[in-house]
């Protein structure tokens, strides 16, 4: 009765789970009663097996590979590096000493860099002898007073410094006192091998080695994000040149103080920046404003009859003006009470250049009278007359004092013409110059070596000829006479005015300004010098007006710097045939 | 059945034995290459920082008030003036024909010694 099963004598020394042994699937009960016991350990022999030889398929894998690579077959390091298979961080496991990256001027010499050094810190929890301690600091730092060290080290701290940037004579000193509590930072400090030179261009940075002014300052993130150097678009030798010329001339004049920016004419990639008085980065000592003062980017001045440049050109432009036109400058020009003159004397009929020779206001003012006051609005903003340079690489720059167009009067416009009435800076005066005279292109001023430029035409190549050949007969008979240094085609305009003080006019001071190019023939190079109040003298006799103080500095930079430029000289050739052949002679 | 499961054994004893032996290997070389590479990349920071130390003495020693002085001093050198540097077309003479001259010269001179020595 009941449901029978019959076991086999295997299957009775089998031992089963209550119950185990009457599991029967239902499913499989219709294609067969149920597995036998012989299936099931055929089955897991055979799982077994399996198992044991992918197992043993893949140690003789791993075992063929370790073997392979063991007996030198596997990757080579040497060949692996030279190909560059690694990526650098699987290599190079170091960090660069330096965090700030070189500052380099466009020939490679570094300007600025980082030297790493220490700095001494106190644990003082750790010091018991204070006075002891503050003895031995003092004879290793005689510049820190005695009472210093000792107000310090009587500090409860675990980080209390003591003196920043030891020399390694000052770390090994130290570290020879063997007193517990005192330790060592590393740090970097940051280094002007030129001292003074580019101090206004590159700034400084601050204890903490961030950019506080200057390129420091407006670089300070890609200065600090990557090690690689920036180059800038200065030529060392240049600026040394420009500025030695620029410190002689402000002796020899008595002058507050002089700048000067040589710029490419073609890419506006300024080539020397100097400022005098400048400081040294590498002192950290007070030094006074005007010294901390950059004149060439910062300093907003109105430029006087530098002005008549852009006036004449825009005149011009705006076609109503034709180079042979004349004008009857015998007679002041009246604006109801206010009235233009010329402070050299009346001339009579002028054409535009001998507007720009003799410097005529009242030329300058019928010139523009013809024109109107929307379109030299338009090309004064054109050339950024009325912006700050925001692009350029120096947070020391200053927007120009434009007047709004509801105060832009005849009598305005009459006194913009001769360049008083806007006030600028000599960067904004020297971009714009380029721009009258390279064919007609403005190019953003730029540090930055090899930055791309994009140019925006602001006159025709036409008038850019023809302003050139005005700009040269200013050199070769006019004002700037003093400046016409042989073979290099110089041309250019001078310009003082009176300085403004407390919004009053001092006419016992002037600023004076010359704005030059060179070749007349290819333009390559423009060069603004601008000094602050120079004094008048027996070599002067008398006079302070550009002729007489920034033509004479820029014949002596243009003539020391044009050969180091590269500039093709233009002789005479009978000329220079003679020179050869007294040469031979000799 | 009992010397497949020796065999099986033998295999399985070497294949391990053979694996933990090349790891072991493997690693030691690794280890040894990595110490090699950790002491070449002490050196090269070392090294890195000697030379950007020299490098700043050596801006320091190249300003143009020293470089003047050193030219002056030891080789009576000073600035270039404008009127030193001349075209290429103010020179008294055309090199590129003199040095046609010269070369015809040579020319004539060789083919005359060897005449001569042909004539011996």
């Amino acid at each position: 009765m009941g449901f029978k099963v019959n076991f086999s004598k295997r299957q009775d020394e089998r031992f089963y789970l209550p119950g185990q042994e009457i599991k029967i699937s239902r499913s499989a009960m219709s294609r067969k009663s149920y597995m036998t016991e012989s299936d099931n350990v055929l089955t897991c022999r055979q799982r077994t097996m399996f198992a044991l030889l992918c197992f043993v398929l893949i140690y003789a894998v791993l075992c063929l590979r370790v073997s392979y690579v063991c007996l030198g077959h596997g990757i080579n390091i040497d060949t692996a590096i030279t190909t560059n298979e690694f990526a650098d961080e699987d290599i190079i496991r170091f960090k660069n000493p330096v965090k700030r990256a070189d500052i380099l001027d466009r020939n490679g010499e570094i300007i600025a860099t980082s030297l790493p050094t220490v700095n001494l810190y106190a644990n003082t929890k750790q010091i018991k002898n204070t006075q002891d301690v503050a003895e031995k600091l003092n004879f290793i730092f005689p510049d820190v007073p005695y009472e210093t060290f000792l107000a310090k080290l009587q500090k409860r701290g675990a980080f209390i410094y003591l003196k920043r940037n030891l020399s390694p004579a000052q770390q090994m000193q130290v570290n020879n006192l063997g007193i517990p509590g005192l330790e060592f930072e590393n740090c970097e400090k940051r280094i002007y091998p030129h001292k003074n030179l580019f101090a206004h261009v590159l700034g400084n940075t601050n204890v903490d080695n961030e950019g506080i002014s200057g390129v420091e300052k407006a670089m300070d993130e890609r200065l600090t994000t990557s090690t690689k150097p920036l180059s800038l678009s200065l030529d060392l030798g240049i600026q040394n040149t420009i500025r030695d010329a620029l410190i002689e001339g402000v002796k020899q004049f008595n002058a507050e103080g002089a700048a000067a920016i040589l710029m490419e004419a073609k890419t506006g990639q300024v080539v020397a920046l100097v400022s005098v008085p400048d400081f040294d980065p590498n002192e950290n000592l007070k030094v006074e404003d005007r010294a901390m003062f950059n004149f060439a980017t910062k300093g907003v001045y109105e430029a006087g009859s530098v002005f008549k440049v852009f006036n004449t050109a825009l005149c011009l432009e705006s076609g109503k003006v034709k180079v042979t036109d004349r004008f009857d400058t015998s007679h002041p020009v009246f604006f109801g009470k206010a009235k233009v003159t010329d402070p050299h004397g009346s001339h009579k009929m002028l054409t535009p250049e001998d507007i720009l020779v003799e410097s005529s206001n009242i030329g300058s003012t019928l010139e523009i009278l013809k024109v109107g006051k929307k379109f030299q609005r338009r090309f004064l903003q054109s050339i950024n007359m009325d912006k700050k340079l925001a692009d350029f690489e120096l947070p020391e720059t200053a927007k120009p004092l434009f007047l709004s167009e509801n105060r832009w009067s005849n009598h305005t416009m009459a006194t913009i013409s001769y360049g008083y009435g806007i006030s600028t800076t000599p960067l904004h005066i020297v971009s714009a110059f380029a721009a009258v005279i390279n064919g007609g292109m403005y190019h953003e001023p730029s540090l930055v070596y090899h930055k791309p430029h994009e140019g925006k035409r602001v006159v025709s190549e036409k008038t850019s000829e023809n302003m050139r050949t005005l700009l040269r007969a200013v050199v070769t008979r006019g004002t700037g006479r003093r400046a016409n240094v042989e073979g290099y085609q110089v041309m250019g305009k001078t310009g003082t005015a009176d300085k403004l003080e407390n919004g009053h006019y001092n006419h016992k001071k002037s600023i004076s300004s010359f704005v030059s190019g060179f070749p007349e023939s290819d333009p390559q190079y423009t060069l603004i010098v601008v000094m602050d109040d120079p004094k008048a003298s027996k070599e002067t006799f008398g006079y302070t007006t550009a002729g007489w103080n920034a033509v004479p500095i820029t014949k002596n930079i243009i003539s020391a710097v044009a050969p180091q430029l590269n500039v093709k000289a233009d002789f005479d050739i009978d000329r220079q045939k003679s020179i050869v052949n007294a040469a031979y002679k000799r | 059945m009992r010397s497949i499961k020796t065999a099986m054994l033998v295999l399985w004893l070497t294949l391990t034995l053979s694996v933990a032996l090349g790891s072991s290997v493997l690693k030691n070389k690794v280890q040894i290459l990595e110490r090699k590479r950790d002491a070449i990349n002490l050196n090269i920071q070392k090294n890195m920082e000697s030379i950007h130390v020299l490098k700043a003495e050596w801006s320091h020693y190249n300003t143009p008030e020293r470089l003047r002085k050193l030219a002056y001093d030891q080789l009576s050198l000073e600035n270039a003036k404008p009127e030193q540097i001349i075209n290429y077309s103010a020179l008294q003479f055309n090199y590129e024909d003199s040095q046609k001259t010269n070369n015809n010269k040579m020319n004539h001179k060789n083919l005359t010694t060897l005449v001569k020595a042909v004539k011996r």
